[in-house]
Order: structure tokens, then sequence, then C-alpha cells
């Protein structure tokens, strides 16, 4: 016999729902480019991946709903505090970037992160951002040429 | 043969080059093995820097990172039981326990050699039928190239994923990115919903790193705090008795290694699994019970993913279907310089094939002797803190993004299939198959159209072509098993067999 499927995940099943939601529109959005048309138009292969979508998703969304309740919750488990301020700090990180620079965007990031993570000494996460931030501008910018984001806001001082 | 030697013997004669790779083998070390950080993030992190290159040297420093990479995974592996990359679990169940014994020294010297013999037999196998597959692929037809495409993307889905509907998922998904964009046969719009910045598609690099490095770095925030054990490491160069003694199961498994390493989409991970397995049924009467630090056991795993390297450059070069998931990476490095993998890569640009063998070449030997090196300042890196670590991730990974085109759209996107893989590692969906969809879509897109376009535009003759030809039905048998065995289908047949015998 089968071993006993492991419970859900928390979350598992909206997640499946999302996945089928997602699919089902990617199909539609797919038959919209040239529809049944032809054999050979834009929109053969698109529809075909969607479609494999699709039936992969109700698949996914009916092994989904056969595994017991999960146990524990949602947050907790898949999304615990320190992933929402993490994912927070990246996304206040790149919408600062264009206005910013790379720089001060990066300093400030790493400084918050450094610190929410490491939880040291602020002075002793200053220099490990500082050092950290000194190096990867050396290493990119001097040594690899690599052209890294001027912000609008303080163009031409860094 | 001179001249394929004059190529080979480009990466060895110029300083430039040699300090690349060996900068890039060291390098691999590292990122291979400290925990969170991988060969597949550091490569796709690494083309978007190295774009503005000489191809040569960006592909040297590219092989070398590889090859360090892959061998640096079982380091971590031995000494503080956490692989550095999946390719080095097994590694950690036989070298933990001998670590534990004081053998750690004696683990890593046998592993280094044992790896380097593998990555030899990996790259003597793609200098030896790369060649003779590539004068076999010019008679591989578009459809052909659809079937193989498929066949890689599913492989990578149903033998590192949880099962196989979302396997085909994440595949279907990452063909799904690599078509938004104008269609490059007829130039309408797809999935561009009217916006300018779409038209040009989703930049793959962009997709890279945001599923290997942004959703890595969040998947490893759950373990921030696993605790590193020190560990004390004397003698590393491995006795010569020992080297002879398992010199032939290093060989079994590198053989077991290139195989699976050159089968489209299976990489080093499962090779590795693989040939540790063999070793476990081939040994007779072990000295040491595996799980328990045997020896076989340990170098069994390292010869073969270092073996897979070699093998999997050879579907990369000669058909341009990445063997997995850092060659998919590669393909795309390979595409940005104006390079096309394929049957006539090796035809039209043999420098470019000798050249790469002969970086592979050196960057093995490096191996060697960063390998046996520098072990002490090793233990000091890698005990780095994660919550270091992951914020470092993060900014390489925007710096990585945003060189490429300097367009800071770009970054918004990493971040958006960083958070989406992140969900999808969570719930069990690998996220390799996606990346090789989104490299394999457009190719298989245009391969599928023309070979409809070949069979007059009637389905019939379309499924016809592919059981009419040999080395089609090759590849439809092999998709169709593949198929089958993953459907309910599948143990009813079996459950049939005895029945019938009775």
């Amino acid at each position: 016999m089968q071993p006993a499927p492991s419970p859900r995940r928390p979350g598992e099943l909206v997640f499946a729902a999302i996945v089928l939601v997602f699919a089902v529109c990617a199909f539609w959005q797919s038959y919209g480019i040239s529809g049944f048309s032809g054999k050979t138009t834009a929109g053969v292969f698109p529809m075909l991946a969607s479609g494999v979508m699709v039936l992969s998703g109700v698949v996914i969304l009916i092994s989904a709903a056969r595994k017991p309740a999960s146990s524990g919750g949602f947050w907790p488990q898949i999304l615990p505090l320190p992933h929402l301020v993490l994912i927070g700090l990246v996304c206040a990180y790149t919408a600062l970037m264009p206005l910013l620079g790379f720089l001060v965007s990066s300093a400030l990031f790493l400084f918050c992160t450094f610190q929410f993570l490491w939880r040291k000494n602020p002075f002793l996460t200053l220099a490990l951002t500082a050092l950290v931030l000194g190096s990867v501008y050396v290493l990119f910018r001097q040594v690899f040429q690599v052209v890294l984001p001027e912000g609008t806001l303080l163009q031409g001082l860094f | 043969m001179l001249e394929a030697l004059g190529y080979f013997a480009i990466a060895w004669g110029d300083p430039w080059l040699i300090f690349l790779t060996a900068a890039g083998t060291l390098a691999g070390i590292y990122v291979g093995a400290i925990p969170g950080l991988s060969v597949t993030m550091a490569t796709s992190i690494l083309i978007s820097f190295t774009f503005k290159w000489d191809v040569n040297e960006a592909l040297a420093l590219i092989a070398g990172v590889y090859f360090g990479g892959v061998y640096g995974g079982s380091r971590t592996a031995i000494l503080l039981n956490i692989p550095g990359a999946p390719s080095a679990i097994a590694t950690a169940i036989e070298g933990y326990p001998m670590a534990k014994r004081g053998e750690a020294g004696e683990a890593i010297g046998l592993t280094t050699v044992m790896s380097v013999f593998g990555g030899f037999i990996g790259i003597l196998a793609l200098a030896l039928f790369a060649p003779l597959i590539s004068d076999f692929a010019i008679l591989f037809q578009s459809r052909d190239y659809l079937l193989l495409g498929v066949i890689g993307i599913l492989l990578v889905g149903t033998l590192s994923g949880e099962s196989f509907a979302k396997g085909a998922f994440a595949g279907a998904l990452g063909v799904l990115i690599g078509m938004v964009g104008l269609d490059p046969m007829t130039a309408e719009g797809r999935f561009t919903f009217g916006t300018i910045s779409l038209m040009g598609g989703i930049p793959y690099v962009a997709a890279m790193i945001g599923f290997f490095g942004v959703a890595e770095a969040l998947v490893q925030l759950h373990t921030l705090n696993t605790p590193a054990i020190k560990q004390k490491i004397d003698k590393i160069i491995p006795k010569l008795s020992d080297v002879k003694q398992y010199f032939w199961g290093a060989m079994r498994a590198s053989g077991i290694g290139t195989i699976i390493g050159a089968l489209p989409g299976t990489g080093g991970d499962i090779a590795a699994l693989l040939a540790y397995d063999d070793a476990k049924r081939s040994t007779k009467n072990p000295e040491i019970p595996f799980g328990q630090g045997n020896k076989e056991g340990l170098i069994a795993p390292e010869a073969a993913n270092n073996a897979a390297i070699g093998g999997a450059h050879i579907p990369m070069l000669t058909l341009g279907i990445p063997g997995d998931a850092v060659t998919a990476v590669i393909i795309g490095a390979l595409f940005i310089h104006g390079l096309k993998p394929g049957p006539l890569l090796i035809v039209e640009t043999p420098h470019l094939f000798w050249f790469i063998v002969g970086s592979l070449t050196l960057a093995n030997i490096f191996l060697l002797v960063f390998g046996l090196t520098g072990i002490r300042i090793f233990t000091k890196i890698v005990e780095c803190p994660k919550a270091v670590l992951l914020p470092l991730i993060i900014v390489l990974s925007a710096v990585g993004t945003y060189a490429i085109q300097n367009n800071p759209i770009d970054i918004y996107w990493m971040l958006l299939f960083g958070v989406v893989g992140y969900f999808m590692k969570i719930y069990g969906f690998e996220v390799a198959p996606v990346i090789l969809g989104v490299i394999l879509g457009p190719m298989m897109d245009s391969n599928y159209r023309r070979a409809m376009i070949s069979a007059r535009q009637d389905v019939g003759n379309f499924l016809w072509a592919m059981v009419s030809n040999p080395i089609s039905l090759v590849l439809t048998v092999a998709l169709v098993l593949m198929l089958v065995s993953q459907t309910p289908l599948w143990p009813k047949l079996r459950r049939m067999r005895p029945t019938k015998k009775q």
C-alpha cells in the first residue's frame, strides 16, 4: 500500500487554488492571442503550455484537497515575522534604489537587515555594512566595471 | 586534431585566463561550500557581470566556478554535516561520521582526489563523444528538438520535485514566461497587455536570479539560527594505498555521473544519489557499514557529481539543450555572447568547444590544488552567520539583475520571481524546471511550428512523423514511457503483469 500522505502545509490549498486560477487566466490570455485560427499561429504554443498548467493545476488542487488538513497556522509557519520584515525591506530597497541610487539604498538596506537579523551593537552593524558595501562596490564598480543605479534624487553626489 | 589541441591550449597559454580560471575555482569552492549559496545562484549572478567581457574570459571564470562549486559542497557536508549543495547530500551521510571520528582531513583529501578523477572522466567523455554526437545531431529535425525539450523539462520536474504534476506545472510556467514578448515569427505581441516594456520579453536573468537567489534566501531564513560545529583538521593528502584501493569505485561512479549528467535535464544532484546507491549495492562486505563513514560511499557521490559536469556539457554543446540547471544558465550566457549552442557549434566554432574543454580541464587541476590546501581559513569563512549572508545575497542579486540591461524594472521582476519562487519552494514545487522552461520555451515553440509546417499543417502527418523516423521514434517512446510511468495507469499495468503469468 501507499504510505500515509503527509499533511497539507498551511495555506497549501489556497496556493493550489491560486495556481489553478492563474493557469486558467493564462490559458484565456493565450487563447486571446490568435484563438484556434491555425495550427502554427503565435498563440498555439502558449495555449499548449497554459493547457498543461491548467491540467496539472487541477491535479495539484485535487491532491492537495485529499491530504489531511494542516496543523499550524499560515503566518507562523509559512510567512513568519522575519519573512514579512525581510520582504518589506527588499520592497523598500528596490523602490528606493531608482531614487537614492545604489550606494545609499544598499547602505540603508544592509544596515536595517543586518540589525534586524543579526541583533548586534549598532556600531558593529554599521562597521559591517561599510565593509560589505565597500567590498561590493570595489569588486563590481571598479574591478568588473558594472554600471550601478544612480539615484535621480541624489544625482551627481554618488 | 592539431587544430583542436591548439584551441585547447588557448586556456592554458594566457596568464589572464589561467588567473580567471583559478580565481573562479577558488571562489566556487567557497560558494559551493557556504550553505545558502549555490553554484546555480553564483553562475546566474556571474553571467550578468561578465556579459561585456570577452567570451573566453567569461567562460574561463564560469568553468572554474562550476567545478569549484560542485566540489565545495562536499566540504561543509563533511565538516558540518550541512551539504553546501544538494549534490553533496550523500557525501554528508558518510563524510560527517568520519569527521566525528576525527578523520575529517582524510575524508576531505580523499574526496578531493576522487572528485578530480571524476572531473577528468567527465571531461574526457565530453572531448570524445561531443563531436560524435554533434555529427549525429545534424540529423535531428525540428520535431526531435521539440521532443528533447519536453523530455528535458519533464525529467527535471519528475526526478527532483515532489510530484509529477508540480514538475509539469513548473516547466509549463517557465515556457509561458519565455513566450512573453513579440513572437519571433510573426511579431505579434504575446502577453504584452499593450505595454511596450513587455514587448522585449521578461529578462531571463531576472527570472534566474529571482528564483535561485532571492527565493533561496527567503527559504534559508527559516534556518537562520542553525548552529555550526567546529572541527579540527590535520593531514589532508590521502594515502596512496587508499587512492589505489578506491580507484575503481571512483571510476564506476564517474561513469554513472557522466551518463546521468549527459541526459538532458539531470545533473550532479541526481548523479550523486544514484552513484551512492550503486556503491551501496555493489560493495560486498564493507569495512565500515554504510552510513557510519564508509569510504566507498563517501567517494562515489563526489566522483559522480564532478563527472556530471563534463557530461552536462555534452547535450548543451551538441544539441543546445542544457544538461542541468547550471548549464541552463551557461546556455543563457552563450546566447548573450551571441553564440548559438546546437549541432553546428562544434562545426562552426570549434575553437569555442575546445576552449571550453581546455578551461574545464584547467579548472579541474586547480581544484586539486585548492582542494588540498587552505582548509584552516576555509572553516573560518564558512562559519559566516546567515544573518550576514542573506542580506548580501539580496544586494548581489539586485546588482546582478540591474547590470544586464541597466533597467530598474528588471529588479522588480527579480523581486516578483523571488517571492513567487519562495512560495513555490515552500509548497513543494521545484524551480529548476521553470528556468529550463524559460530557456527552452522559445526554442520549442519555433521547432513545433517548423515541424507542423513541414507536416503541411496536418496533425495526422505531424504525429506520424513522430513515429516514422528512427530518431523521433526513440524520443517519442522515451517521452511516452515517462508520461505513462507517472500516471495512475502504471501501477495498474504492473499489477496486471504477474496475474498474466499465473
